[in-house]
């Protein structure tokens, strides 16, 4: 039995050995991609392996949902993708439990071509873990008919006067001016200039962060902000309908949305301007959303120039303005963000178009905005959200409520390890 | 060799096979999963010992906490689906025509898929959903309600898809029962004048206690271990208020590879199980032959 | 029947009963049943808001094309095939192994094998569910990842079908085998030639039950495959609808593809199911 194994596994080598060079098997994933994008990933798969014939790539699709769980799988039993589609706060977890390759030396180069904010979002520590794929960036879309009624003439320059504008519209017409997302109202604050932590503690019942709740609350009080969903996981469904149905003055959404519109509501399309999102104080715009590929922990050594050539290839100029393009987001290189496509509005543009060129101008400043570094976030976003619903609708006073959030923060904090 | 020891031997060859299986996915878990519990178990690392920390982690961690509530607010569930199951094995313990069909059409439920049951019924929990649809023809709600999108109500809607699947399965065990209770008594009973009433609590309810024990421990054991029909219904959601004790241990074991914290959760539903069927056996050691 | 033997009264009040029996029997048969339905419908028809108020209850412009589309979009006839394969292989390995075992635990008397006995009651008592993530990582240390062996093999051996097997030996006559022994028979030759023969229907039963449960098996099998290409029909519906979300009746019409094979197979062999837990009851 030994000597007959041993004879297979001398044929074997002998077979195999004198090959010039192995096809290297490079394999990637993307989320929520199919049915829509499977042509696009297809011409891009096959044009890299005409050019390069020692490498065969095979292309997996998953639903968002369930990609994490896969990948996880295949990096307990040490065979991961080459390439993995992630959003920021995927990487960010899984880079600092050491899941995540860095790809500084891959990136070589053609880091100059990045968008410096995209890259920013994708280092951690120092290092860089992803190679950025496509990003968002939201605009602001206005009802003009709304705002000549609350005699308003221009999209808000800021946040204040986005809420005073909205107290204006309530006041004149009746209607809600605006309805922010107060679920991410974390993201708010940053955007803001105003950090959630600070050295491991909760911060965000100082003054400044309860006069920005205070004007939320004073807004609502008038009727500025929309009440439906304001404070749900995902309030997008309820405010698109509400801006469609001519009850809402602005919206806050990527360019995306316009098209949405313009399928659903043609009359309210037909009315609505756009301006590109206020900037906060930071220059951060709202609405950033970065996917990436980045590279799992356990892709063997020899592998890696391959696969970075291949990342390069897959994130690289023409591949991202195509895609772009097709998906209605935005580019993350510098020269397809400032690709004519994007920046020139045709003689009637409409919404749409309009709304992208906006973007496209904001893109360079749009981060990812979230808060890095903490376990199981989302409980803590939870009690924050929570305060800031009591205290947005009178039910209890806001530095009150938040400080009350502050001690659950700063409880749960204090048993993590500082990162 | 003598005879009988041969037979040992042979004995032995044909269990092993079994065994060495049953050993390592069925013992060894339990042991090695204990044991992991206590570690902080990683794929980088060398593992070290850290005693209660992962616990203390997780009894901290509101996600786990209000997981464990759930998994125990599962359990308010068994009174219902025994009662349930009961009553319709009595419904359908009779010859009447098509009865085999309504039997069929109980058990159909259990039959199926927990990811084509999940599909189902987020169609029929959908916002313009059936449900929905029904509930507001017979004016028992106003506008249409989130069932998996309203973090009060999600969890109730989980329970009611885990009762669904499992009435059909209870109903048959009962059913199986009812048929070996010897008709005799029921007649005795009837001739000396006890209606139905009498005759189904004084007679056929204490012939089922055996059964009743046996399902009521099945069931409420299933109940602290529920977590796939938060898979295919919600994944946790909306805003993790669908989160049960096992279900932390899959989410945080398998989707952000935090195993030491997955395994300190899913020791401590161990223990709950265990517990209880210990405790269950103990009780009910006597009756038993 | 003895209705029409008795006096008016007597005879509505009978009728009432039964009318309110097939009533309540009926409501809860829509509640089991109408969520298949709805899927079915939904699946066939064409046109249509699919989440209209009121709801569509009847196919409007029906037509097979959901199904094309499933087919043309998914691998699923892979998935058919991969569900084959595993349910295939996890009957005949566990029927092999649980008649092994249940065997020496009928027939024969060996030294340990209270032991053995109570080993067996025991896993009834342990929380298998919560077994998932140890075997998990036993199943990447034995490098079974995205392979159908990873996925059939924890569920090969089961308490439930050692019992049920213990019991149908039980019920072989002890002659017989006492006949084969006297002849000097080998156990391996009682086990196979005479036993396994004699107890086919339980082999059928544990079989079909094992098939399906295989068949449904979501949990497991999600967590070892990570190939779209080789997952089973329940895993592969969910892909599924995770991929095409937005069509609603594509969805609607791979699930029934998924479950179309089990219902067939239930129907046809409801009294084994039965039979099944007659034997757990016991």
């Amino acid at each position: 039995m030994m000597i007959k194994r041993l004879l297979a596994a001398v044929a074997a080598v002998a077979l195999f050995a004198p090959q010039a060079y192995a096809v290297e098997k490079i394999e990637f994933w993307t989320f929520s991609m199919k049915p829509k994008f499977t042509p696009y990933f297809n011409a891009v798969v096959a044009s890299y392996e005409a050019q390069n014939p020692d490498v065969k790539i095979e292309w997996i699709d998953f639903p968002w949902d369930v990609i994490q769980t896969k990948l996880v799988t295949r990096i307990v039993a040490r065979t991961p993708p080459a390439l993995v589609s992630l959003n920021v706060p995927w990487a960010d977890e899984y880079a600092r439990d050491g899941l995540l390759t860095p790809v500084d030396a891959l990136l070589g180069e053609a880091r100059a071509n990045y968008l410096s904010s995209a890259l920013a979002d994708l280092t951690f520590k120092g290092r860089t873990y992803g190679f950025p794929m496509y990003s968002n960036v939201a605009v602001i879309a206005f009802n003009t008919t709304i705002f000549k009624q609350a005699g308003l003439t221009r999209g808000p320059a800021s946040l204040d006067e986005q809420l005073a504008f909205a107290r204006q519209i309530a006041q004149r017409t009746g209607k809600a001016g605006i309805a922010p997302a107060l679920s991410k109202i974390d993201g708010l604050f940053m955007q803001q200039g105003l950090s959630v932590i600070v050295n491991n503690k909760a911060v965000f019942n100082s003054p400044q962060h309860v006069a920005l709740v205070q004007k939320l609350a004073d807004t609502y009080k008038v009727g500025g902000l929309l009440k439906e969903s304001l404070f749900a996981e995902d309030n997008f469904p309820a405010v698109i309908d509400a801006y469609k149905g001519g009850r809402l003055g602005m919206l806050l959404a990527p360019p995306t949305a316009m098209q949405r519109i313009r399928s659903d509501a043609r009359d309210i399309y037909a009315i609505t301007d756009v301006a590109p999102a206020p900037l906060g104080p930071t220059g951060i715009a709202d609405g950033g959303w970065l996917v990436h590929f980045a590279i799992p922990k356990g892709v063997s050594p020899g592998l890696l120039p391959a696969v970075g050539k291949f990342a390069r290839f897959l994130t690289n100029d023409d591949n991202q303005l195509a895609f772009a393009r097709q998906a209605s987001v935005f580019p993350t290189t510098i020269k397809a963000a400032a690709d004519p496509f994007f920046l020139s509005t045709p003689k009637n543009a409409g919404a749409a178009e309009k709304a992208v060129a906006a973007g496209a101008m904001s893109m360079n400043h749009s981060r990812t905005l979230y808060v890095a570094g903490i376990d199981d976030y989302d409980e803590l976003r939870r009690s924050l959200v929570k305060a800031v619903e009591a205290g947005v609708t009178g039910k209890q006073d806001v530095k009150q409520a938040l400080d009350q959030a502050v001690a659950i923060w700063n409880k749960k904090l204090a048993t993590l390890a500082p990162h | 060799m003598k005879p009988v020891h041969r037979r040992t031997l042979q004995a032995w060859l044909f269990l092993t096979p079994a065994l060495l299986l049953l050993a390592a996915f069925s013992f060894w878990p339990v042991g090695y999963g204990s044991v992991l519990a206590f570690t902080d178990y990683s794929l980088i690392r060398e593992t070290r010992f850290v005693g209660l920390d992962n616990f203390r982690y997780i009894f901290n961690n509101e996600m786990f906490v209000s997981g464990l509530k759930n998994s125990l607010l599962f359990l308010l569930m068994v009174p219902f689906v025994q009662i349930g199951a009961i009553s319709l094995a009595v419904l359908v313990n009779n010859r009447l025509p098509g009865i085999r069909l309504f039997r069929a059409a109980f058990y159909v439920p259990v039959v199926t898929t927990v990811s084509v049951v999940g599909i189902m019924w987020g169609f029929m929990f959908h916002e313009q959903g059936a449900l929905n649809y029904v509930m507001m023809t017979l004016k028992l709600v106003n506008a249409p309600v989130g069932w998996l999108s309203n973090d009060s109500l999600a969890l109730f809607a989980v329970m009611f898809v885990t009762l669904w699947r499992g009435l059909g399965w209870y109903m048959v065990m009962y059913l199986a029962a009812l048929q070996s209770i010897p008709s005799d008594m029921q007649e005795a009973a009837m001739l000396d004048g006890a209606n139905r009433w009498q005759r189904f609590w004084k007679i056929t309810v204490p012939m089922l206690r055996p059964t009743i024990m046996l399902c009521s421990i099945l069931s409420v054991l299933a109940a602290l271990k529920a977590y796939q029909e938060v898979d295919v219904l919600t994944q946790g959601g909306p805003m993790n208020s669908t989160f049960t004790a096992l279900y932390y241990a899959y989410d945080q074991g398998l989707k952000h590879l935090k195993l030491p914290r997955a395994l300190a959760a899913s020791f401590v539903v161990s223990l709950f199980c265990i517990g209880i069927a210990l405790l269950c056996l103990r009780y009910l050691k006597p009756k038993h032959r | 029947m003895k209705i029409r033997s008795r006096p008016l009264k007597t005879r509505l009040q009978l009728i009432g009963q039964y009318a309110a029996h097939y009533g309540v029997l009926c409501a809860i048969a829509v509640i089991c049943v109408f969520p298949f339905w709805w899927t079915l419908v939904t699946a066939i028809s064409t046109e249509g808001n699919i989440f209209a108020f009121p709801p569509t209850f009847w196919p409007k412009a029906p037509s097979l094309e959901n199904f094309v589309e499933v087919f043309n979009a998914i691998p699923i006839w892979s998935f058919f095939k991969n569900s084959v394969l595993i349910a295939v292989f996890t009957v005949f390995w566990k029927l092999l192994l649980c008649s092994l075992a249940a065997y020496p635990l009928a027939r024969l008397k060996f030294r340990g094998r209270k032991l053995v006995f109570g080993l067996i009651l025991a896993t009834l008592v342990l929380p298998s569910e919560v077994n998932f993530l140890v075997n998990f990582i036993t199943i990447t240390q034995m490098s079974l990842v995205d392979t159908y062996t990873g996925v059939i093999l924890p569920n090969v051996v089961t308490a439930v079908a050692i019992l049920l097997l213990k019991q149908a030996f039980e019920e072989v006559p002890q002659d017989l085998i006492d006949a084969a022994r006297v002849d000097g028979a080998s156990e391996w030759v009682i086990f196979s030639r005479i036993m396994l023969p004699l107890i086919t229907p339980w082999l059928a039963t544990v079989g079909i039950l094992t098939a399906v449960e295989s068949w449904n098996e979501y949990i497991w099998p999600s967590i070892v495959m990570s190939k779209p290409d080789e997952f089973p029909l329940s895993v592969g519906v969910l892909y599924l609808r995770g991929t095409f979300g937005s069509s609603t009746r594509v969805v609607a019409a791979g699930t029934l593809i998924t479950i179309v094979p089990t219902l067939l197979a239930f129907l046809f062999t409801q009294r084994f199911f039965m039979r099944g837990m007659d034997g757990a009851v016991k």
